[in-house]
């Protein structure tokens, strides 16, 4: 490590600098007792802040309006994800007009670095970065969020629908 | 020999050649979905378009002679134009569902428009709507909206399985592939048409949605499901493997494989596997690492006399494997019991016309080389007579990679296990070998996929392959178990950091040392 030292005349003036410094203080001090509403600081985690609806925070799977998965399987998410945290195993549908289907989605959080390519990637707007950010938990808590949690966490209130609406869609012939 | 010239370059190929051919010859690339090498030409698709000079209109390629002095371009605008246009016909009724389309990542649909179109489509009619998701056969799945009718697939059951299932029915933009009622695709070599179709419209029922084909690497290898030996590549990752394709080899195989040869990936994957040596005495049943198991066994082996000391071969090992356990057992332990285990040898000779053989050992030649090299004579009928007599006391056997072609597995296992010790070298899981009682070692051995070697097929052509990638990685090959059977030790080659990388693949161009010269070198200034 380098020490930077200043031997000029003028840094000898240290005391100019240190009133201004006390008075930036005592300035801030004697403004938030007087109006409290304008303090800078949050009581966390009894307060919290609203970010703006575009922050990226925990993984939405969203939902058709009966409720199962939009996800396709089509691992667009998982091959564009650089943490490669996305694990999809795909499955045959029931419904001949469903053809594919997630049986297993899980993004492993800690991998995660929210970036949003997954959302970007996906061609059916099944994958969001909702506006959750605070999930911690102890210590051997559950990090890979699988399809349950993703899509039906009591927080999604039954799953969030998009407005891509699929018959609409299929009626205009895309 | 007619000399033509293709794209400025000048080429020779040999009378009544078509210009995609010399073309293939001349390594130029040319759009094409209805023509392959080993199928009739159909014409159908009209992407293989060339300017062929002195003639005003392009033409295509597939069914087009080269004749002497023809100057032939592909590359020109006018060219490209008609490429371009033809790409549009064909996307007029295919569904871009490319996300959830199997095909996606080897698709000739997709190369081709990156190619040659990439534009705003002019139709403005919806597309036509045909049947999702229909039931060809027990194989193979067909999506009829995808289908461009190359007839690709309709030619090979024409053509090359002679069994004619499928056909073309109806007209115009409502034509769809499918079988008539009552006969579905089934035949030996149906999956070939999944490899053929150059979209997405035929799946295999087994690969279908397992992988995306990107998550996926190759290998090429040669088969050991029959004593054809066809040339094949696997696909797999850090999952397992996942599925196996022909590779074009003109004296073995051509362009096919049999659907039976497609199954030979699932007894190399990790849960059909043998992972760690047991060893069984009076105490019962103890887990132990590979090496030191065969370690233990050499004990075994080397306290037996060399008359009551046996070896038994199945025909799914290569050559030098063969070479290196026979030529330890006459000149080691000076035995020359060495039996050959068939499986079944009524069919050995059976043979069906096109690839599938009898014989489902992919080296019985290569095993009988080896023994007639060693001068071994010896007939299984010695062996039960040794066991049965009780001359016979230890008794070493190969076991077979691809237990499933071997029906009478469990019979043999206890025939053999009167033997007082039984030293079992296998890849797979058994059943029968498990509930073995009595002194048994069960030593993991490798499969094809993970081992350098040769097979000698049933007409005696020796083919060498390379080690793909590594499943159980403390597993023996029967090389080195031989050495270890020996009392010999093992010299272990350092393996690369991930074992699941392509051992085929050539290392990194950039050398350590070059790397360093391109570091960037922080050099802290002074103040």
């Amino acid at each position: 490590m380098s020490v930077m030292q200043n031997n000029s005349e003028k840094a000898k003036w240290y005391l100019p600098g240190v009133l201004g410094g006390l008075w930036i203080t005592g300035k801030h001090l004697v403004g938030n007792l007087l109006n409290r509403k304008k303090m800078m600081t949050l009581n966390y985690p009894e307060e919290k802040y609203d970010y703006s609806p575009r922050f990226k925070g925990n993984h939405v799977l969203t939902v058709k309006k009966d409720g199962s998965l939009r996800c396709t399987a089509c691992m667009l998410c998982a091959t564009n994800c650089p943490a490669e945290c996305i694990k999809i195993v795909a499955a045959e549908h029931n419904d001949p007009t469903v053809e594919k289907f997630p049986i297993a989605y899980e993004i492993d959080i800690l991998r995660c670095v929210f970036c949003g390519y997954c959302e970007e990637a996906c061609p059916v707007d099944a994958i969001r970065l909702g506006p959750e950010w605070q999930t911690p938990a102890v210590n051997g808590g559950n990090f890979i969020y699988d399809i349950n949690h993703l899509a039906y966490r009591p927080n999604l209130k039954g799953g969030i629908q998009t407005h891509v609406d699929d018959e609409e869609r299929h009626k205009q012939g895309i | 020999m007619p000399k033509i010239t293709i794209n400025g370059k000048e080429v020779e190929v040999k009378e009544g050649t078509s210009i995609i051919e010399a073309m293939q010859q001349s390594g130029d690339r040319i759009a094409h979905y209805c023509w392959h090498p080993g199928l009739s030409v159909a014409g159908v698709c009209r992407l293989c378009m060339v300017e062929i000079e002195g003639n005003p209109r392009v033409q295509i390629a597939c069914n087009t002679m080269a004749t002497e002095g023809m100057k032939i371009n592909n590359t020109s605008e006018k060219v490209r134009d008609a490429v371009k246009w033809g790409l549009d016909f064909h996307l007029i009724n295919h569904p871009l569902d490319c996300p959830i389309c199997d095909q996606a990542g080897e698709c000739g649909l997709q190369d081709q428009y990156m190619e040659y179109g990439k534009y705003d489509p002019e139709m403005a009619e919806p597309k036509q709507k045909k049947h999702k998701v229909v039931d060809l056969g027990p194989t193979v799945v067909l999506d009829s909206e995808r289908c461009i009718l190359c007839s690709r697939c309709v030619r090979f059951t024409e053509e090359v399985s002679k069994t004619n299932e499928l056909g073309l029915f109806n007209r115009g933009d409502r034509t769809e592939i499918g079988t008539h009622d009552g006969m579905p695709l089934n035949n030996k070599y149906s999956l070939n048409t999944v490899d053929i179709c150059p979209v997405g419209a035929l799946t295999s029922k087994d690969f279908r949605f397992r992988q995306r084909v990107w998550y996926l690497k190759d290998s090429e290898t040669v088969c050991n499901g029959c004593s054809t030996g066809c040339n094949v590549k696997v696909y797999y990752n850090r999952e397992g493997f996942f599925r196996v394709k022909p590779v074009y080899n003109e004296k073995v195989n051509g362009h096919w494989m049999c659907d039976e040869g497609r199954e030979i990936y699932k007894f190399v994957n990790k849960d059909h596997r043998l992972l760690k040596a047991q060893v069984r005495n009076n105490t019962g049943w103890t887990e132990m690492h590979a090496g030191a198991a065969a370690k233990a066994a050499s004990e075994v082996v080397k306290s037996t006399a060399a008359d009551s000391l046996a070896l038994v071969l199945t025909a799914q090992y290569t050559v030098e494997e063969f070479d290196a356990i026979v030529g330890t057992f006459v000149n080691e332990f000076k035995s020359k019991k060495v039996y050959f285990w068939i499986n079944n040898k009524e069919s050995f000779d059976e043979f069906d016309g096109l690839l599938l053989r009898g014989d489902k050992n992919p080296n019985t030649k290569g095993l009988l080389k080896v023994l007639e090299k060693h001068g071994i004579s010896a007939t299984w009928n010695e062996l039960s007579q040794g066991l049965a007599a009780g001359s016979i006391k230890t008794v070493v056997v190969a076991g077979p990679e691809n237990q499933a072609v071997f029906p009478d597995f469990a019979d043999r296992v206890k025939e053999l296990s009167k033997a007082q010790n039984l030293i079992w070298l296998q890849a797979g899981k058994n059943e029968a070998l498990s509930a073995l009682t009595g002194n048994v070692s069960l030593i993991p051995m490798k499969t094809f996929v993970e081992k350098d070697g040769t097979f000698i097929n049933h007409a005696g052509l020796e083919q060498k392959f390379k080690k793909a990638t590594v499943v159980v990685s403390e597993a023996l090959t029967l090389t080195e178990a031989a050495l270890l059977l020996a009392g010999k030790n093992l010299a272990i080659n350092a393996s690369p950091a991930n074992e699941f990388m392509p051992m085929n693949q050539r290392i990194d161009q950039v050398e350590v040392e070059a790397r360093k010269k391109n570091e960037f070198v922080f050099k802290r200034g002074s103040l």
